[in-house]
């Protein structure tokens, strides 16, 4: 296994950048998860550091080579794709010995390989099965097997579990965290779904256009997102967003919109408050941190109720304040009814304050 | 209390359909059509010249002889020997068209399939557009070429002509195929260790085989039917291919009906061979090689 170190990478068609200048290292064993919308270029960079795009600018180094230039056959690699790419006109035992073969390895050796990858991943009984007639689930494990029959230096993944069936990806998704786990494998993992990103990841690196918005363990995105675009990305269901205007109360902030309510701020939001560009600021704030009262409360912004989805345990409400949005998850056992009026109260610790010119979270410091 | 209801389904007597009788007639008449001249050609064969010349017709040969077949496959006998060598002259000339258009079509088809470059699509619109005129159209002009570049005379000569002919269709067929074979097939395998040349040669290649085999039929036997640019462009008589050599068998033997149909039916084999062996593979392929898309 190896470290990957992306170095200001570049992928340009014309005056399109698919990837604009990402650099970002994944150390030896990690499981790096790249998680953003289609078309973020997320996909794009894992084809980068597999070779198989050629890229505009930037270096990529995978243990103690620069493999810019290399073919990928060279980069001593494994990918898993989408589709998974099984080969169709070959067995199971072939697809997984084609690897071994194409490095021209003594036939008992890989005959022996071959069938211990088979053992770790269950699918014995397969080897003389053509792919076809294999389910979604086994097709995927004779995927991963034809990446580790080889002991690659990195395993690549392109969204291997998105032509999955729910049970199945949830199942398939604790196996792949156990095989990370048990090889110590160093893994980037591309997906668009976050919750994968955050269930399985060491760290992710969350894309937007091209650009790496933040790259960190997936509690700290989720703490302390950098921006709008992260904070509204990660997360199930998203962080509320409410833009809002700022003005200064002797030496405390306070909070406006169009309808004349005031949210007076802490010491420490007020601080965060007063560095925004201008006096437009975006509150954030996770359903979970939301307070809603049924009447008028000090501290709280009225709010109109929108929708409201019992889900079982929890009920989330969706209220308008002002045209954005609000998120509030609630006990089952409080009643509220679509165009009631209620009151948020948000918690001034774990309320998020973002630049409403720059999106940039703002901070104390 | 339940009772168990019985249901009877009710007898509705279907009325006759009468579209599909009159399908099935029109089916028939088109079978017999195509059919019926093959089965006089085969029966006329066989016949003597005598027999072949009766009329009212004789329509079941009275007395089958193979008398024709053996002159005609004798290569001691002058008819024999001339036979001989316009089969192998069609044979030489569709063969030799076949391959060098499957390995023209595959790297050419692919490449429209994979590579996007500038005039992509012109390219592959401008391949195209020699079908859009009969082929007769180019017989003076190609004549001319051909006197131009000293291949009048020459099998040569009709090789680039038919392959000139054949070449966008395979073109258009092979990239069909290549679209629907999924690009992270090759991307796999050369992540598996294959350059880029391997990937092609041992992932795509093969299971694009239905489009190989179904383009070679189709230019072997435009080849090999093939009449007015074997008659135009040449003249020697040790060139002659077999459409062009019956024709010349019809004059100078005009007589000899059983020895032309045989000649003929001689001529059919070949490539209803072809197609009988090549099309259990073609099946094969393309249950087999079958791509989820």
């Amino acid at each position: 296994m190896a470290q990957v170190v992306l170095q200001d990478i570049v992928k340009s068609y014309g005056s399109l950048y698919a990837v604009n200048h990402v650099s970002l290292t994944v150390d030896d064993g990690e499981f790096v998860a790249l998680v953003g919308p289609s078309g973020c270029g997320k996909t794009t960079t894992l084809n980068l550091v597999a070779g198989l795009l050629p890229m505009t600018d930037g270096d990529i180094v995978i243990g103690d080579r620069i493999v810019t230039d290399l073919d990928p056959k060279d980069r001593d690699i494994a990918m898993v794709f989408q589709n998974y790419a099984l080969y169709p006109n070959k067995t199971v035992y072939k697809n997984l010995a084609f690897p071994l073969q194409m490095r021209k390895l003594p036939k008992d050796e890989i005959d022996q390989k071959v069938r211990a990858a088979a053992k770790v991943l269950d699918i014995v009984p397969l080897l003389e099965r053509r792919p076809r007639e294999l389910s979604g689930g086994q097709q995927q494990r004779v995927a991963l097997g034809r990446a580790l029959v080889r002991d690659p230096r990195v395993f690549l993944m392109d969204e291997p579990l998105s032509n999955l069936d729910a049970k199945l990806r949830v199942q398939m998704r604790t196996e792949i965290k156990r095989f990370h786990q048990d090889l110590n494998a160093t893994i980037i993992y591309v997906t668009h779904d976050q919750l994968e990103a955050v269930t399985m990841a060491d760290k992710m690196a969350v894309m937007n256009k091209g650009f790496l918005q933040q790259y960190d363990t997936p509690k700290n995105v989720f703490d302390n997102p950098v921006n709008t675009f992260v904070a509204s990305f990660i997360g199930s269901p998203a962080m509320s967003l409410v833009p809002l205007e700022v003005v200064q109360r002797g030496d405390q902030a306070v909070l406006t919109n169009e309808a004349g309510w005031e949210l007076p701020l802490s010491a420490m939001n007020t601080r965060k408050a007063l560095k925004a560009t201008t006096n437009k600021v975006v509150l954030g704030a996770r359903h979970s941190t939301i307070k809603l009262h049924k009447s008028e409360t000090v501290g709280a912004v009225p709010a109109r109720v929108y929708t409201v989805e019992p889900t079982g345990d929890i009920t989330f409400v969706q209220a308008f304040v002002g045209e954005a949005v609000v998120i509030v998850s609630l006990d089952p056992t409080v009643i509220v009814r679509p165009d009631e009026d209620v009151w948020l109260e948000f918690d001034q610790e774990r309320m998020h304050l973002f630049d409403g010119e720059t999106t940039m979270a703002l901070s104390a410091a | 209390m339940t009772t168990t209801a019985t249901y009877e389904r009710p007898r509705v007597r279907k009325p006759i359909d009468w579209w599909r009788w009159a399908g099935r007639g029109f089916i028939t008449f088109i079978m017999l059509f195509a059919t019926l001249p093959m089965l006089w050609m085969i029966l006329t064969s066989v016949k003597t010249q005598f027999a072949a010349m009766q009329y009212p017709p004789q329509w079941w040969p009275a007395e089958p002889t193979l008398n024709s077949y053996i002159k005609l496959l004798n290569p001691n006998d002058q008819i024999g020997q001339d036979f001989l060598r316009y089969f192998g002259n069609s044979f030489y000339v569709s063969f030799l068209t076949t391959v060098l258009g499957v390995v023209v079509a595959v790297p050419a088809a692919y490449a429209f399939s994979r590579f996007r470059f500038p005039g992509r699509t012109f390219l592959f619109f401008s391949v195209l557009v020699r079908n859009m005129f009969p082929a007769v159209v180019f017989l003076v002009p190609l004549f001319i070429l051909m006197r131009w570049l000293g291949l009048v005379n020459t099998h040569g000569s009709l090789v680039l002509t038919y392959l000139t002919f054949g070449l966008p269709l395979s073109i258009w067929l092979l990239k069909g195929f290549y679209d629907n074979i999924p690009i992270q097939l090759e991307q796999a395998a050369r992540i598996d260790g294959a350059t880029r040349f391997q990937a092609f040669l041992l992932i795509v290649m093969p299971l694009s085989s239905p489009g190989i085999i179904a383009t070679s039929i189709f230019s072997f036997i435009g080849a090999w039917n093939e009449y007015i640019y074997a008659y135009t462009f040449l003249s020697r008589d040790d060139q002659m291919t077999l459409p062009v050599g019956i024709q010349r068998f019809f004059t100078e033997f005009a007589t000899d009906w059983p020895g032309l149909m045989a000649a003929t039916f001689l001529m059919s084999v070949p490539v209803v061979v072809m197609f009988l062996v090549l099309q259990k593979y073609f099946v094969q392929a393309l249950t087999e090689g079958a791509v989820k898309h």
